[in-house]
């Protein structure tokens, strides 16, 4: 998942040498490197990045020039460290260690624990190992004050994200429900991770809380054409259905407190709900 | 053709009860299966009495949009198939081979796409229409009026090709990151979690096309006679031309708007039915059409039971079937050439 080359673990080492060029060809890396360094050493970023409805730090990274996530791109910025993504083209990372620029994978935790052991190994590739602790510190602070009383029964969740996909057990967004205090219906299916699923088989689950991923995007595709199915806008009379955006919780960084602060709400809500039939 | 024009004998109305009967069972087959344990009866019931259970609305919202559409595709489909292929006297002129289907799907898609869809609820059919019509004008344009076989399959394939590479490119030039990846949709077809409004949009834009295209069938026999015989009958060719590229391209077009391109049911079904009408094309569009119907409802309740996640395309189930028959059609033709 991780895999800082020599030179970067070198630069980590010596707190001196931390990385002056750093060009990011990777969404989530995108935002993990504006959070963690300092302002001015990060000279490029995806396009995904600057679109304010599925990026969290659109507004910081308007200000840079935006890549496609080719290696000819980050090249042009004589890189002393390249963040790639676990979709990057893996022959754009071949050429980039082929010409001797530094690569740093930034991968999809898929735990908590991840989470954080990913913005700590990237803290130390960028020579920023105090600015990790206090993100880390920080995401922590926000879960734990969302308290799930252990003595109630959790409501049932089920989440439905474009294309009709839902999240299965082992995933990182089935352990935020588990955070937020609900249960992860997805979970009795015989389903992955990620995985797609009929509409009727979600509409038949029996949850309480339905669960929304949403970019809010402007443009139609027949992916988010699926969420506003008049079956579910039928179902909204039966059950609570929340939309989560998927900017909160697409990466693994920080930002996924914030989405389990909202789906805690969401269920504070659908308790308070009255009973239908 | 001639040495099987005898045909079986069958009269042409228990054929075509026989068929309706057929259509209705593939219907309710479509209904009854699925992905979710769902008490047909009980949600039919709830349904009816007014009662808003999960049943009930996964029935009427989900099931019965997915079964309709799937006849009406199907039926618009097999119909297209046979008038094409009595128009132009071939019998491989299906819409998905010579690409009325792909130009609606890139007519289609350049509306939702572009977000003109959201301007009007009927955008997306009627790009549709338009995309159908332009590719049916350009094959009547390549190979119209007795080209041979060799000709009309060389611009269907010319006009397939523009058109899928035209829809990727649409899809391409779409800022929705997801856009992109739906090409499959498009290119294959799919009845997967259709809606009703879907249906109530698709729906009248088929009706007009079905009755364009049925009521040719007195012009099609005499057609099939030669165009000198037909037109001493008092057939007007032109105004039979204009008519049935019109109603195709109503009735695929919009099917194409709503369920992506499905090949090779407008090839299967005439195929099929052919020797039961007598190798009249006049006789064939009906009973082609119905024909098209339960194909297309016993493709889509295959793709259900087939035990593939995330489902077969429908494109994949009626190629499986079309593809090998298409072969064997050329290879017919190619002996008695």
């Amino acid at each position: 998942m991780f895999s800082p080359t020599a030179s970067s673990r070198a630069a980590a080492a010596d707190g001196a040498a931390k990385p002056q060029r750093v060009v990011s060809l990777n969404l989530c890396a995108d935002e993990l490197a504006l959070r963690l360094a300092d302002p001015g050493v990060v000279k490029s970023v995806t396009w995904l990045a600057q679109d304010p409805r599925n990026a969290n730090l659109a507004e910081e990274a308007a200000a840079l020039p935006a890549n496609d996530g080719h290696a000819e791109e980050a090249l042009a910025y004589d890189p002393d460290l390249v963040l790639v993504g676990p979709f990057t083209d893996p022959a754009s990372i071949a050429l980039l260690r082929q010409v001797g620029a530094p690569v740093v994978e930034v991968g999809a935790p898929q735990t908590l624990d991840g989470v954080r052991r990913q913005i700590r190994d990237l803290a130390a590739a960028l020579g920023e190992p105090r600015r990790g602790e206090a993100l880390i510190a920080n995401m922590e602070a926000r879960l734990a004050r969302v308290a799930v009383d252990p003595s109630r029964s959790r409501l049932k969740a089920v989440v439905l994200r474009p294309n009709g996909f839902t999240v299965g057990p082992g995933s990182l967004v089935d352990e935020i429900l588990t955070r937020a205090g609900l249960d992860n219906l997805a979970a009795r299916l015989d389903i992955a991770a990620d995985e797609q699923v009929p509409l009727e088989v979600v509409a038949l689950l029996g949850a309480d809380l339905l669960i929304l991923d949403r970019d809010g995007s402007a443009a139609p595709s027949l992916a988010d054409a699926a969420l506003d199915h008049p079956a579910i806008a039928a179902l909204a009379r039966r059950m609570t259905v929340t939309s989560l955006p998927a900017r909160l919780w697409t990466c693994g960084g920080p930002e996924i407190a914030e989405a389990v602060e909202r789906l805690a709400a969401a269920a504070t809500a659908a308790r308070a709900r009255p009973a239908t039939q | 053709m001639s040495a099987r024009a005898q045909g079986v004998e069958v009269g042409y109305a228990p054929l075509v009860a026989a068929l309706a009967a057929l259509t209705l069972v593939a219907a309710l087959a479509s209904l009854t299966v699925g992905y979710a344990r769902l008490d047909v009866a009980a949600a039919l019931a709830d349904a009816f009495a007014g009662r808003s259970t999960v049943a009930a609305l996964v029935f009427e919202q989900i099931r019965l949009p997915r079964a309709a559409l799937g006849a009406m595709v199907g039926f618009s489909l097999g119909l297209a198939g046979a008038a094409l292929q009595g128009l132009l006297r071939n019998p491989l002129a299906d819409p998905g081979v010579i690409g009325v289907s792909g130009g609606a799907a890139f007519g289609a898609v350049a509306v939702f796409y572009s977000g003109l869809a959201g301007v009007f609820a009927l955008a997306m059919p009627l790009g549709g229409v338009a995309g159908a019509i332009v590719a049916a004008l350009l094959l009547y344009g390549l190979a119209g009026r007795g080209a041979g076989t060799m000709t009309l399959i060389l611009a269907g394939v010319t006009i397939n090709s523009f058109a899928g590479a035209l829809t990727a490119l649409a899809l391409n030039l779409s800022p929705n990151p997801y856009a992109a990846y739906e090409i499959m949709f498009w290119l294959m077809g799919s009845l997967a979690d259709r809606s009703l409004p879907q249906l109530w949009l698709a729906a009248p834009l088929t009706v007009v096309g079905w009755a364009l295209l049925l009521s040719s069938a007195p012009a099609l026999d005499a057609l099939s006679l030669g165009e000198d015989t037909a037109a001493s009958l008092g057939f007007d060719l032109g105004r039979l031309r204009a008519q049935l590229v019109a109603g195709a391209a109503l009735a695929v077009g919009a099917a194409v708007a709503v369920t992506g391109a499905i090949g090779f049911v407008g090839l299967v079904a005439p195929h099929l039915l052919r020797p039961f009408v007598g190798h009249r094309p006049g006789r064939l569009l009906l009973v082609s059409g119905l024909a098209g119907a339960i194909v297309l409802l016993a493709a889509d309740v295959a793709v259900r039971l087939i035990p593939v996640h995330p489902e077969l395309k429908l494109g994949v189930a009626t190629a499986l079937i079309g593809a090998p028959l298409l072969y064997g059609l050329i290879d017919r033709m190619r002996k008695e050439a």
